[in-house]
């Protein structure tokens, strides 16, 4: 039996300017990725990594081809039904974490739960279950700043699943990190694997693509190769 | 509601992270509601005590006067001016006086040489003139038929003067005037509606022609009190009553249109500050709109984020939108409160009524809030626009 497929590129072209200076970031990629996937996009700079990424996060729309996700077709959405379908199915994780500053890590956390009709004593308490799974509930009420750089990008993590998404999207999530906390941070992922979840990494490091089920090669806009190794579940 | 109370806990998360920012939003609004507060309030509370004052003082007192169009320097009344007032039929009461000039006074012989130079006016008076004025003495009495008839040098000075001469009540004292020695029979009251009169000394005519003037002393001022509600008419016929067969000319005032012309020059003042208020509270918004548009630039990774997360546009438009609401209503309270200090702190000063209308207060805050919601419009409009693609640094 096939999987549920949570993410589908069809002929999917990204095209920045316009005449002489046409850019093509991505050509004709079709892509399929199933839920209980953990898939790494991995390719040198300028292969169209983040545009990739920017399509897969639903922040961009491709120039042509369509992109399905959970089975909805998002590019003929509007920017304010894409929004929902963002917030209500990715979760991202970025290299930068992008924590709010002025925020603890429980209001981090809490910021994706935002406007969703979540009354705020169950907002907080879904928040510090998050921050207890990626090992943080001690340091709940700490500000970004108090924190140590693998403890926000764990914070970002928590941030990322609290919604409990389809697809959990990482750009370069070890990227900023030493090589101790990147162990950490991608040992977390690989704990993320489920059935009803699909884990995406975008990176050059070829460590951390190592540690997914599969593993997208790209260079200069395509898909040049894409391979699986068996996992058990 | 509880997309609302979202909103309105991120707003006031953001407007709280950044606490001098948010203070130097509030000043804009708040410095110009409290200059729009202070200036209404304040002269409404000037015309207010105006009001008391012509309440207290009656609305029916008029003065007429002699005015100087035939080239003369000291115009005057006929001899019986007061008899002709007295024959207008809505007239109550009426007294005469005459301002004498170049007449020294000092309080005592060796205090000449520090009040010679001092100009303190000296009126000539009859004994009815506080009677029509309606002004109390503070002390003693006031000059009397038997002072009239045996021209006695008795004088009545004023408030003010007793203050300046450090008079004592009852306390028995001299007065020079150009060297003669009046007794000081008595103090009057403030009078609100003459404050020359405050520091004047009052003598008898019949003690002014006899020590001052060699001819009669004719009187140049009438002051009439009319029946409530006549004054008009009584100024009129005051003109023909008092002048009628003579080659002067009379003017006449009713003395609390005067006051009341008084508040309006008063409105005019009002005008002008309340114009610099609203003033100050556009540039207040003008500055709202350029540090909430720099703040826009300073969190594009946050609303980069919130959008990733997803914030729709109009939620993170107006979010920007609710700050600058908040900015507004607070700065519009704390103007309203501080304009309210400002009327407090002048009528104290000044001793006047506290006068603040109801619908001030409330119009103050939402002119505050109108205008920072304009301000905000462009930066929340910018900060709605912003794509999440261009504000988060991807790959």
């Amino acid at each position: 039996m096939t999987a549920e497929a949570v993410m589908e590129l069809a002929n999917v072209s990204r095209v920045y300017g316009q005449g002489e200076a046409t850019v093509f970031a991505l050509r004709n990629v079709s892509l399929r990725i199933q839920s209980g996937e953990f898939v790494s996009i991995v390719g040198p700079s300028g292969s169209g990594k983040s545009t990739m990424l920017g399509l897969l996060g639903c922040l961009d729309v491709p120039t042509s081809g369509t992109i399905t996700v959970c089975g909805r077709e998002i590019t003929a959405l509007g920017d304010a039904e894409r929004t929902a379908v963002r917030g209500r199915t990715i979760g991202f994780v970025f290299q930068q974490f992008h924590l709010i500053p002025h925020l603890d890590a429980a209001g981090n956390v809490e910021t994706a739960l935002l406007y969703r009709g979540l009354k705020p004593a169950e907002r907080r308490d879904r928040a510090l279950a998050a921050l207890q799974q990626v090992g943080l509930l001690p340091r709940a009420e700490h500000r970004p700043v108090q924190l140590s750089g693998g403890e926000q990008q764990r914070v970002a993590l928590a941030r990322a699943l609290v919604t409990e998404p389809r697809i959990l999207l990482g750009d370069e999530p070890t990227g900023a990190l030493d090589t101790k906390n990147a162990a950490m941070v991608m040992e977390l992922f690989a704990n993320l694997r489920s059935p009803e979840r699909a884990v995406i990494l975008v990176t050059h490091d070829p460590g951390v693509a190592a540690a997914a089920d599969r593993k997208i090669s790209m260079l200069d806009g395509e898909i040049v190769a894409d391979e699986r190794r068996a996992v058990l579940l | 509601m509880n997309t609302f109370k979202d909103l309105l806990r991120v707003s006031l998360g953001g407007l709280l992270a950044r606490k001098v920012r948010t203070v130097l939003l509030l000043l804009g609004p708040m410095i110009g509601v409290a200059a729009i507060i202070a200036a209404v309030g304040l002269t409404d509370s000037a015309k207010g005590d105006l009001k008391r004052k012509v309440t207290e003082l009656g609305t029916n007192l008029v003065l007429v006067s002699a005015q100087s169009s035939v080239g003369r320097q000291n115009p005057t009344l006929p001899a019986d001016a007061t008899d002709r007032a007295s024959k207008v039929i809505t007239v109550e009461k009426v007294a005469a006086i005459t301002q004498l000039s170049n007449i020294v006074v000092t309080p005592y012989e060796r205090a000449k040489s520090q009040f010679e130079t001092v100009p303190i006016p000296v009126v000539a008076v009859d004994s009815e003139l506080p009677n029509v004025l309606e002004v109390p003495l503070i002390s003693g009495r006031w000059i009397n038929a038997f002072d009239e008839s045996a021209t006695t040098r008795a004088a009545v000075i004023g408030i003010g003067l007793a203050r300046e001469f450090n008079y004592l009540p009852g306390e028995i004292r001299t007065i020079e005037l150009n060297g003669i020695r009046y007794g000081v029979v008595g103090i009057l009251g403030e009078v609100e509606l003459e404050p020359a009169f405050d520091n004047a000394v009052f003598v008898a005519f019949q003690a002014a022609e006899q020590d001052f003037v060699d001819n009669d002393i004719l009187p140049n001022k009438v002051y009439v009190r009319c029946e409530n509600g006549t004054e008009t008419e009584t100024a009129i016929a005051l003109k023909t009553a008092v002048n009628l067969g003579g080659p002067q000319e009379v003017q006449t005032e009713i003395k609390a249109a005067a006051l009341e012309l008084a508040a309006q020059s008063d409105r005019q003042l009002q005008l002008i500050v309340v114009s610099m208020g609203l003033l100050a509270v556009i540039v207040g918004g003008l500055g709202i709109a350029n540090v909430m548009s720099i703040s826009v630039i300073q969190r594009s990774a946050e609303i980069g984020i919130r959008r990733a997360l997803g914030h729709s546009r109009a939620i993170i438009g107006a979010q920007f939108m609710l700050e600058s609401l908040v900015v507004g209503f607070l700065g519009g309270v704390m103007g309203v409160l501080l304009g309210v200090g400002a009327i407090f702190t002048g009528v104290k000063i000044s001793g006047w009524v506290f006068v603040l209308a109801s619908w001030l207060p409330p119009a103050g805050i939402v002119l505050a809030m109108l205008i920072s919601v304009l301000a905000g419009v462009y930066p929340s409009a910018r900060a709605a626009r912003l794509e999440p693609l261009e504000t988060l640094r991807l790959g």
